[in-house]
């Protein structure tokens, strides 16, 4: 009995030490690249995985195609789902990253500080990628410390969608809430909002807190973060001005609990939406939301126009995704082609012309689509031309503010600045800090978790 | 505080106390305050689990609905549709889900059981050195948060080879589990000395006493253990978000994940789409326990006298 | 001779220490998973995030040294005093609820009788579904404007508040959800009620008790290991709680929801963790809540010593 207790503890003991050693943790490495190829005509075979794209409708399965046939000979599997940090840390981990990931733009900049995707410099180079035809504002959310990481895929911009009989009833003009005004859009907001026995009856108008709140900082002229990415500039008393007007928007109404309450219970997708059931007078919005709308509610009194600065032009803040990849990709010529293809204007004509047709045989108008490539967009809007109004008036204005948009430069620290900056609105809106407070808070955080990251990229050179 | 010596012992009965208590009769008085009282107890119960069960018809009768009734709050949906159920099956491997799910949670419920019925074992009869402080440092485990160690262990499966495979999410099992070993621990302190030692000295084997005699008596508390943790197997998130990485080697709770990504908040608010996706996931594991409730039930009344 | 004669007599023979390493041996025969386990997947895991907690770790790169650095910051992160707060809140708020449903619910499942199993079955169902699935759920539910919650609170003219937007209410209504899962608990203490000899009950009765003199000065102390051990498991997982919020309020492209009340101390941990990437910040943070649960445990077992009864045999 001893005995074999003995042994027990002897074969215990080892099994302990080598799970012990061989789970001695080490980084994967950070990036390589390169000795790689790039070159446009080189025959590409292997396999390609990519993670992170999940998109089933004819714009992406059409680029989808024309993908797969440029890359004959490579095997492309496309994983499900969004693309999940945690998913794709463990793959990293494992050392067995997928080949090409495809990622939020605002996600670029702390996975291109840490080394975990490659720079772009020599992919764009070999399979002459037209850099120039990228949108400015999309290629400066994918570019650190002068390099390009991402190939720029869509563009989201606001675009102001009001309830055009809503307007009228109250006498508001369309002017009114498109942001050019200040003290106009605060009227209208109360103008147009009603109230029934348990609360909200009509938003008159949502600011859209806290995702717009750069937006709307830019709106008033300031910058939330510096053009290199380094400083945070969160308290400025332009930005402290923008958050407590956008949020007095809520406030005029009731407060923001109860608008956000009555949000929530919106049938936000569907035919009753808000819109349609004349629940709410105004709101900036992504322009993809025109489709939805257009979609289940062809017949909602809608008004369309650009997000105006205050007392100037139109502006949108811009966003989209990007395609990056991986450091130690398996396959990154395969990667560097597929994401050309992707994103190329024969993509995207071909796709636009997809989607055009679905949408005539449903008798219902094409509404355009923003690729984040100037040329891809300018061969794509002639084709917009059937809409009748108001849609019409939503496709110039989406094209409009496509041509002025601006965003948050890439940097190390996104996530925490996002957070930091979502904190600060959100501590506003529940009552709990005011402006000035919440966002000096915020502008800490946010440096500090600026500093770490730029510190830590510094000492990897 | 009631005196403990003046009572009988506590526990499953003695054959010979069975026989006794069977020749006792008892006068059948119709105590009028016992019905009442069986009345509103089973009113309250009856309301309560109606409290209980209502979310989960709200979940059933939504996942009927096309999108625009999803959020009507009726619970006889106006327009009745199948299509959701088609789509969630059309668009997810969910069939796969379920037969990866129901793996991971046999093995993790089977080894869990048996290593900390072993466990449990030692500390509930044996005598050795050290035995009040070893049992501290497993209830000390228990106190650890996962977050803790969930690093590390994700590099010892690492190093093994181990991630992107089912192995992580059951294989610990093999070495018991904190809360289970107390559990069956404190069960197994509640029966008389005296039924093993009577085993022993009858000259069995120290396993053979284990799984002759404790396993035996033990089977209310190896259900509960099994119940329990088929419960946590099935809904346990974390680990497949850490280690799977193929849509085909999804549990139910990592695909639920990625179908509430491509048609909840980050897609188009297909709530239609996850509410049936739901449903689809958590029916068969209420047919399990449906099932298994019974043999709980006659675990428990063989394993003693309820009085 | 009895069997534990017998041991006593062989106990002064020279033979007794033969026998103590005969059941040393055996016992340590037993113990060896649990043993094994501990040392791969506690000791050395423990070891290493110790270990991590000193650097600056994001899975991509190497570790790489930074002191006390993580330490210092942990204790000026105005997020860590918040989240703690909402932590121990939350569990202050939901243990004894918790401890009160489930004996409630046990108390009258050990009257049903036959009935019981059914209704057992209905407690359960909640437990079955995906913590994901009622994050959502909460979220649908509890809705300030249209929810059933509110609906049904207006039947009694009380005007329900925003649940999931009011940070005054965000906890009390995650609380309220979590009750929704009381039945592992219910489970237990029913299991432990039904060893309650029926003599105890009888004896009281025939002294005269009434029913919450029976319950609450007979039943309650028979129980009470039980009880202990879910009054402590459910502070432990109330110290640890993540996921039903998680999915409610910091889910995929939730950052409206994104609400300061709900965020809890292991949601905090994780974001630091997989959405900044910092490990080894992150692993100084989990030292700090094994500390806490440590040493909120270790207080509950001093209390329990003079508390809980246990039937004549071990205790601790």
């Amino acid at each position: 009995m001893r005995a074999r207790a003995g042994r027990k503890a002897g074969a215990a003991g080892v099994l302990a030490l080598a799970l012990m050693a061989s789970g001695c943790a080490v980084g994967t490495g950070g990036a390589s690249g390169e000795h790689v190829d790039y070159s446009h005509d080189r025959a590409l075979h292997g396999e390609l995985s990519i993670m992170g794209f999940s998109g089933v409708d004819e714009i992406a399965t059409t680029r989808m195609d024309d993908a797969k046939k440029g890359l004959k000979g490579v095997t492309v599997k496309a994983a499900e789902g969004d693309f999940d940090l945690q998913q794709f840390l463990s793959a990293v981990a494992a050392g067995k990253p997928p080949s090409l990931i495809y990622v939020s733009r605002n996600q670029i900049g702390s996975l291109a500080a840490r080394g975990a995707i490659l720079p772009l410099d020599q992919c764009i180079d070999g399979e002459q990628i037209p850099k120039g035809d990228f949108i400015p504002s999309a290629l400066a959310q994918v570019s650190l410390d002068g390099h390009v990481y991402g190939i720029p895929e869509f563009d989201s911009v606001q675009i102001v969608m009001a309830n055009r009989t809503l307007l009228d009833k109250s006498g508001t003009k369309l002017s009114d809430v498109n942001g050019s005004d200040w003290d106009a859009m605060s009227k209208a907001a109360t103008a147009l909002s009603a109230h029934s026995g348990s609360g909200l009856s009509v938003i008159g108008v949502d600011s859209k807190l806290p995702e717009f709140l750069p937006l709307w900082a830019k709106a008033n002229g300031a910058d939330l973060i510096s053009a290199d990415g380094r400083k945070a500039q969160l308290d400025g008393p332009k930005v402290v001005e923008a958050l407590t007007w956008a949020a007095s928007i809520y406030k005029d109404q009731g407060g923001f609990g109860a608008v956000k309450a009555f949000r929530d219970s919106a049938d936000f997708f569907g035919a009753g939406n808000q819109f349609a059931t004349g629940t709410l007078g105004a709101m900036p919005m992504e322009q993809w939301y025109v489709n939805v709308l257009n979609d289940v509610s062809p017949d909602a009194p809608m008004a369309f126009d650009t997000v105006h600065a205050r007392g100037g032009g139109p502006i949108a803040f811009a966003s989209g995704s990007a395609w990056a990849i991986p450091a130690k990709s398996a396959n990154p010529e395969a990667a560097c082609r597929f994401a050309r293809i992707m994103t190329s204007t024969q993509a995207w004509m071909d796709a636009a012309q997809a989607r055009a047709d679905a949408r005539a045989k449903d008798g219902k108008p094409f509404t355009g689509v923003l690729t984040g490539n100037r040329a891809a967009d300018e061969k794509i809007k002639p084709m917009t031309a059937g809409a009748a109004a108001p849609w019409s008036s939503a496709i110039a204005a989406m094209y409009t503010a496509d041509q002025h948009t601006f965003s948050l430069p890439a940097n190390p620290a996104d996530a925490e600045f996002t957070a930091a900056m979502n904190d600060a609105v959100n501590a506003v809106l529940n009552g709990q800090k005011s402006p000035k407070d919440a966002l000096a808070a915020a502008q800490k955080q946010a440096q500090q978790a600026l500093d770490k990251g730029w510190a830590a990229l510094e000492r990897k050179k | 505080m009631v005196s403990t010596t003046a009572l009988p012992r506590v526990g499953p009965a003695t054959p010979s106390e069975l026989a006794a208590a069977s020749t006792v009769r008892r006068p059948r008085r119709p105590d009028p305050r016992r019905i009442i009282g069986r009345i509103l107890t089973l009113t309250a119960l009856a309301g309560l689990s109606l409290i209980f069960i209502y979310p989960f018809l709200w979940l059933i009768s939504a996942s009927f609905k096309p999108r625009g009734d999803v959020f009507d709050n009726r619970l006889i949906p106006r327009t009745f549709t199948l299509d959701n159920y088609v789509r969630v099956w059309q668009e997810a491997p969910v069939g796969l889900w379920l037969l990866n799910t129901l793996v991971v949670t046999v093995l993790a419920a089977t080894t869990v059981t048996l290593s900390s019925a072993m466990v449990a074992w030692a500390f509930a009869y044996y005598r050795f050195p050290g035995r009040n402080v070893l049992f501290g440092l497993v209830l000390a485990t228990m106190m650890l948060p996962g977050a803790v160690t969930m690093i590390p262990t994700f590099l010892i499966w690492n190093g093994v080879g181990a991630v992107g495979t089912l192995v992580p999410l059951w294989a610990q099992n093999l070495f018991g589990s904190a809360f289970y070993i107390f559990l069956l621990r404190q069960f197994l302190l509640g029966i008389p000395r005296d039924y093993f030692d009577a085993a022993r000295v009858d000259g069995a084997g120290h396993m053979t006493v284990f799984w002759r005699v404790v396993l035996p008596l033990a089977r209310p508390a190896l259900a509960v253990t099994a119940v329990f943790e088929v419960q946590a197997a099935w809904t346990d998130l974390m680990r497949g978000l850490i280690y799977l990485r193929d849509s085909s080697t999804y549990t139910i709770p990592r695909g639920l994940k990625a179908l509430i990504d491509a048609f909840g908040f980050g897609g188009e608010w297909h709530w239609e789409i996850i509410v049936t996706a739901s449903v689809i996931t958590t029916v068969p594991l209420l047919i399990l326990f449906a099932v298994a409730q019974r043999q709980i039930v006659q675990g428990l009344t063989a394993g003693g006298l309820k009085g | 001779m009895t069997a534990a004669g017998a041991a006593v007599v062989a106990s002064r023979r020279p033979g007794r220490r033969r026998m103590h390493r005969r059941e040393s041996a055996a016992a340590f025969l037993f113990l060896s998973p649990w043993l094994i386990g501990f040392c791969v997947f506690t000791a050395w895991p423990l070891l290493y995030s110790a270990i991590l907690s000193f650097t600056d770790y994001d899975v991509i790169q190497d570790p790489s040294f930074i002191g006390g650095e993580n330490y210092a910051q942990l204790v000026s992160d105005p997020k860590v005093l918040t989240s703690l707060g909402n932590t121990l809140a939350y569990t202050a708020l939901m243990v004894p609820l918790h401890v009160i449903a489930a004996l409630g619910l046990a108390l009258l499942l050990s009257r049903a009788g036959r009935a019981a199993g059914v209704f057992r079955t209905a407690f359960f169902l909640p437990k079955m579904t995906p913590p994901v699935a009622v994050g959502v759920l909460f979220l649908l539910l509890f809705n300030g404007q249209k929810g059933v919650v509110n609906g049904v609170l207006s039947w009694f003219g009380i005007p329900g508040p925003a649940w999931t937007t009011d940070p005054a209410w965000v906890k009390p209504g995650l609380v309220l959800m979590s009750l929704w899962s009381v039945a592992a608990s219910v489970v237990i203490l029913l299991a432990a009620l039904q060893a309650v000899p029926r003599e105890v009950l009888d004896a009281a009765a025939v002294d005269g008790a009434g029913f919450w003199r029976r319950t609450f000065g007979v039943v309650v102390p028979m129980i009470s290991p039980a009880l202990f051990f879910v009054i402590v498991v459910s502070t432990i997982a109330g110290l640890q709680t993540f996921d039903e919020a998680y999915a409610a309020f910091f889910g995929a492209g939730n950052t409206t929801y994104g609400n300061d009340a709900a965020l809890f101390y292991v949601i905090y941990l994780f974001q630091q963790a997989f959405q900044f990437l910092h490990m080894g910040y992150a692993s100084a943070m989990a030292w700090l809540l094994f500390v806490l649960i440590m040493a909120v445990t270790i207080v509950q077992v001093v209390l329990s010593r003079r508390l809980v009864h246990y039937e004549g045999r071990e205790s601790w």
